[in-house]
């Protein structure tokens, strides 16, 4: 796997000695788009925070990787810490910055013993005074979303706000910060070092009905089917869930995974995450488990992510119960556009992806409860 | 820069915010988090446009060239209606919609919403136990802006948001009830609330009560700023000073005396420049702080012990009349004091804690609000623009220009220093406006030679900025502070909305009255005089100590 | 006490990491700690308390000493999630976010916890179990119990 490869400090020496616009133009000329589900172009940001003057500047690294179905981020932190941490002082060289801050999701709390000693290990070995320290969150999906992740880390409620100003020119304290995924990051030393590094090998988090779970590098635009294959499903497979913000799709064999295809069928691709579903589901039952997730896990800043994520679920319990009829569908489709229109984050926005796609595709499994009535 | 409004090309400044270009247009938006001065943080999502297609939240998006902004399309109009929807399920339950006028159920009404589609489901406690200030969280709406007015105005923070997704509530820490906590009673979150969720704790009934028993000989006053205020309960011009109907309205309601708080204020200041003098002279702590605002005395308690020993002494204005109308008038009269009710009318919430503290024993039975004020004139049907004017009864309603300027910020300041160079000097001053603590500005300060000493004195208005100055308050000799921005014309329990541009025209209105007053120092009050000869005895004697000042207590936090 | 609480405000600066450090020394973040904090830090009461209730691995209210997050995200409820849970709410007789009456046990049900490839899953007292059946669930309890 390319996500396995050290770079051994290399990478850091060679970065060291060029111009920050030179590592910035690097980066974006090997095609490193960000991994945490936005797909923004990794260099872009970092010019930001370089070109914003300020005596302060920190790097955040995102690892509360939260989104259901999703361990890629932890897959990195056990398997290649050293190049993950070498990616984050690169990082912090390039913008001028001293002080990094690894994000780490309280889930992962048993991987900070190890991850600290590589800290340590990497620093002494790249002889800096760069500061890393890990600050670990308490349970919050949100503080994925990187305003919160800012808002958190000083000290307050994990909620978003409004951009802009954006992280790169006002972030963490007030200071320009770029915060940036652990797979981003990791990968930074090897697309600075390989000569053959390829933008497009992406780690799937493979789960769901499936004998062979797990994470698997493939490129993007590799086929649905394919993709299922590697996980060897037993029974066959009904649809696929990009995680719980993703949204899902019927599981057709020949659809190629790529974001841009994926965004033309009302999903998301994100941090490739991908559950599949069995024939034996039922994807209104799933539907409420997500929505109960998206309840439970709402920031309650803006109202319709707030109070319109409890009346959703009130709505799906109904229909799973066979207790709705159409209008209810109806106000419950008018709902998830409501909030997806409306609500102030990226996260609040995507929490009802899942229920516009599963309404797009599996219409009939709704309707059906509601027929028994 | 031009933009696309509604179809419409329209020049505008840069850095403006999509609101701020609508409102100079008079287009309307509808806001429910948004409020003037501060960091709009997009909670409610009430003011979205469509911004090239795109819903976007008017109230913090600034304005970028070529944008293209429609402010009613059907998808602007569905979103905001499904999202006051959400909204009124559970505040609807307990807001009665037909008597309520509050900026939620006056968009409701505006937008023609009429039926909600969604059960009530919130059910948080009532926090009601409070002297001064209640919530019913069951009604909130969490748009934050008494959040934010807690802390980013009055640096209290005695409320925050708890929890998180739709348990969310604000709350005091550990779900305490607000009386129980460091809360100031200031009271400018009820300015904030746009749905009555917190408001101050109701007393009408018991002086509706009051006045209906014949045995009870009820007596009202009124503060400084009612006066510049009242008004705008019935529809008149902000700045119009009501004085005279004030008093008709009050008389009309039942009370057997109506007397004037003024007179109170000119009270303190003699015995606050007296006491102020008797400091200098005396090497006692210095500053001196005013203590006639009970918001700040009550900061001081909880969070700068250090402090007490610099408060003044005095006590608060209506108090000192209080007092006076329980002894001095009852003795006159003839009355046992535990018949007389007395009332006080208070731009303030925080005086509704002041009346109940034990220092001050039962001199004042009752503070209500000027909007309470308010509503027991409309419950009682009186036309009060029509009314005739009236003056104060006798013998304590004649008071000073000094006086009247105890409602806007700096206004204790000049009357007090009125006073305290001519006591002190003997000599009358030439110019009798201190224009140094008048105005708006944060921090205030200046300085006066009395006896070749060069008194520095210091204003602020406002608890954050009443912090910034504590900073250096060693600086000074004598200080004012007043929990409200603006002072008592910018007070919690003053009519809503109590906006900048209201306060200034309050203001205004409260110099005009000083200045239209042919008494204008507080010393020269004839009514105290003979007060103080047939009485009181001495300023600052032991009787006048006895009756006239309190001490402070150390509150935990 | 206090020294200690100076001790860790020293150490970990951040208010979040200090809230952290209290929760695992004493299971939970009492009024009287909150106060301290506030003290000493200047940060309000009650904004420490709404940070407090915001994470849902911090408590304001004392747990029990094995503390289960069980995860009931599509990836575990598709490998039979529900029947554990329910299980796990039988064997122990309370339900999600309550102790059991002997102080021995804490019930969370929620969110994701990334092990998504050996659903269904929880984390005991922060440590991962999975591939959970009723089987394995019960010899955790037994071992907690003794």
């Amino acid at each position: 796997m390319q996500i396995l490869e050290k770079s051994g400090l290399e990478a850091w020496k060679k970065a060291k000695e060029m111009k920050p616009e030179k590592v910035i133009s690097l980066l974006n000329k090997k095609g490193l788009a960000g991994r945490g589900g936005a797909c923004f172009p990794a260099g872009t940001k970092w010019e930001f925070a370089l070109n914003s003057e300020s005596d302060k500047k920190y790097v955040i690294c995102n690892a509360d990787e939260g989104e259901p179905g999703t361990f890629k981020d932890k897959y990195i932190i056990i398997n290649n810490p050293e190049t993950l941490v070498e990616g984050i002082l690169i990082a912090c060289n390039t913008i001028g910055a001293k002080h990094a801050y690894i994000y780490l999701r309280r889930e992962y709390r048993y991987l900070e013993k190890n991850l600290t000693k590589i800290i340590k290990k990497i620093i002494k070995k790249a002889d800096t005074d760069i500061q890393i320290d890990i600050v670990l969150g308490a349970g919050a999906y949100i503080c994925g979303e990187e305003t919160a992740i800012i808002r958190s880390i000083e000290g307050r409620r994990g909620q978003p706000y409004y951009k802009p100003p954006f992280p790169a020119v006002e972030g963490l304290f007030g200071k320009p910060t770029i915060i940036n995924n652990v797979e981003t990051l990791a990968n930074v030393p090897l697309a600075i070092i390989k000569d053959d590094w390829n933008p497009n090998l992406r780690l799937f988090s493979l789960s769901g009905n499936l004998k062979n779970p797990g994470i698997y590098e493939m490129p993007l635009g590799t086929s649905l089917k394919e993709l299922i294959a590697l996980g060897k499903p037993e029974k066959s497979i009904k649809a696929i869930y990009f995680g719980c913000a993703g949204g899902c799709i019927p599981f057709n064999q020949e659809w190629k995974i790529d974001p841009e295809f994926i965004n033309s069928t009302g999903c998301m691709l994100g941090s490739c995450t991908m559950i599949a579903v069995d024939e034996s589901q039922s994807i209104v039952d799933i539907v409420t488990i997500i929505a109960k997730f998206f309840e439970y896990e709402s920031c309650g800043k803006c109202t319709p992510c707030r109070e319109g994520s409890m009346r959703i679920l009130s709505l799906l319990e109904k229909i799973s119960l066979g207790y709705a009829n159409m209008d209810d569908i109806k106000l419950l489709e008018e709902l998830c556009c409501v909030i997806r229109d409306s609500s102030l984050c990226g996260l609040g926005q995507s929490s009802t992806m899942h229920i516009l796609t599963a309404l797009k595709n599996f219409r009939e499994e709704f309707e059906e409860k509601c027929r028994l009535r | 820069m031009q933009i696309t409004l509604n179809g419409n090309k329209v020049e505008c400044e840069k850095g403006k915010t999509i609101l701020e270009i609508a409102q100079d247009n008079d287009i309307r938006i509808p806001t429910l988090c948004w409020q003037e001065d501060f960091h709009p943080e997009a909670r409610c999502r009430i003011c979205l446009v469509e911004v090239n297609g795109k819903l976007m939240p008017s109230c913090s998006t600034k304005i970028q060239k070529d944008m293209q902004i429609e402010t009613e399309t059907e998808k602007v109009k569905k979103t905001r209606r499904m999202n006051l929807e959400l909204m009124m399920a559970d505040h609807l339950k307990s807001c009665f919609i037909d008597t309520s006028n509050h900026e939620l159920c006056r968009i409701v009404a505006e937008e023609g919403i009429k039926n909600i589609r969604f059960e009530p489901k919130k059910q948080h406690g009532k926090d009601t136990s409070g002297r001064a200030v209640v919530r019913d969280p069951n009604k909130c709406i969490s748009c934050g802006r008494c959040v934010q007015a807690c802390r980013d105005t009055q640096n209290i923070t005695a409320i925050d948001f708890a929890y998180r997704g739709h348990k969310s509530k604000v709350t005091p820490y550990f779900e305490k009830d607000l009386h129980k906590t460091y809360c100031i009673k200031c009271g400018q979150c009820i300015l904030s609330c746009p749905v009555e969720a917190i408001v101050e704790q109701d007393h009408t009934e018991q002086v509706i009560k009051h006045l209906a028993d014949p045995k009870k000989h009820v007596v009202v006053q009124t503060a400084p700023a009612i006066r510049a205020s009242l008004g705008e309960e019935f529809g008149n011009k902000p700045g119009t000073l009501v004085k005279g109907r004030m008093v008709a309205a009050a008389k009309a309601l039942g009370f057997d005396r109506v007397f004037d708080t003024n007179l109170g204020a000119d009270l303190t200041i003699i015995e606050e420049a007296n006491e102020l003098i008797d400091r200098v002279k005396n090497n006692s702590p210095l500053p001196m702080f005013t203590s006639c605002c009970p918001g700040w005395i009550k900061y001081v308690e909880h969070f700068r012990h250090d402090l007490i020993p610099h408060l003044s002494t005095c006590k608060s204005p209506h108090e000192m009349l209080g007092v006076l109308v329980k002894t001095y008038y009852a003795e006159k009269q003839g009355i046992n004091p535990e018949d007389i009710i007395v009332v006080s009318i208070m731009p303030c919430t925080a005086k509704k804690f002041e009346s109940a503290r034990e220092e001050l024993g039962n001199d004042v039975d009752y503070v209500l609000t000027t909007r309470e004020f308010a509503k027991l004139i409309k419950l009682k049907n009186i036309d009060f623009n029509q009314l005739d004017e009236q003056d104060f009864d006798d013998p304590l309603g004649i008071s000073t220009g000094a006086a009247a300027l105890f409602g806007a910020t700096g206004g204790v300041m000049e009357a007090a220093l009125r006073t305290a160079y001519e006591t002190a000097t003997g000599k009358s001053l030439a110019k009798l406006e201190f224009d140094q603590v008048r105005g708006t500005e944060a921090i205030k300060n200046g300085s006066i030679h009395i006896n070749n000493i060069e008194v520095k004195f210091g204003v602020a208005h406002g608890m954050m900025n009443a912090c910034e100055l504590l900073e250096s308050y060693k600086d000074y000799h004598f200080i004012e502070i007043m929990a409200c921005p603006g002072g008592c014309i910018g007070g919690g329990g003053q009519p809503i909305p109590t906006t900048w541009e209201i306060k200034k025209k309050r203001i205004e209105a409260i110099y005009n009255e000083d200045a239209g007053l042919s008494l204008r120092k507080s010393h020269e009050n004839p009514v105290l005089k003979k007060i103080y000869e047939e009485f009181l005895g001495d300023i600052g004697g032991t009787k006048a100590h006895k009756l006239l000042h309190t001490g402070y207590v150390e509150r935990e936090l | 006490m206090p020294d200690k609480l100076d001790k860790i405000i020293e150490s970990k600066k951040l208010l979040l990491p200090i809230l952290t450090e209290i929760q695992d020394r004493d299971g939970y973040i009492s009024e009287d700690n909150v106060r301290q904090l506030s003290k000493k830090t200047k940060i309000p009461l009650s904004e420490i308390y709404g940070v407090a209730t915001f994470y849902s691995f911090l408590t304001t209210k004392p747990e029990g000493r094995n503390i289960i997050h069980i995860c009931n995200s599509p990836s575990c409820y598709v490998n039979g999630s529900l029947n554990i849970i329910e299980f796990i709410e039988k064997e122990l007789g309370i339900k999600s976010g309550q102790t059991t009456e002997d102080k021995l046990f804490t019930l969370h049900i929620g969110s994701c916890i990334g092990c998504c490839d050996k659903a269904p899953a929880m984390l005991l007292n922060g440590e991962v179990h999975d591939k959970l059946t009723e089987k394995k669930i019960k010899g955790i309890i037994k071992k907690c119990r003794s």
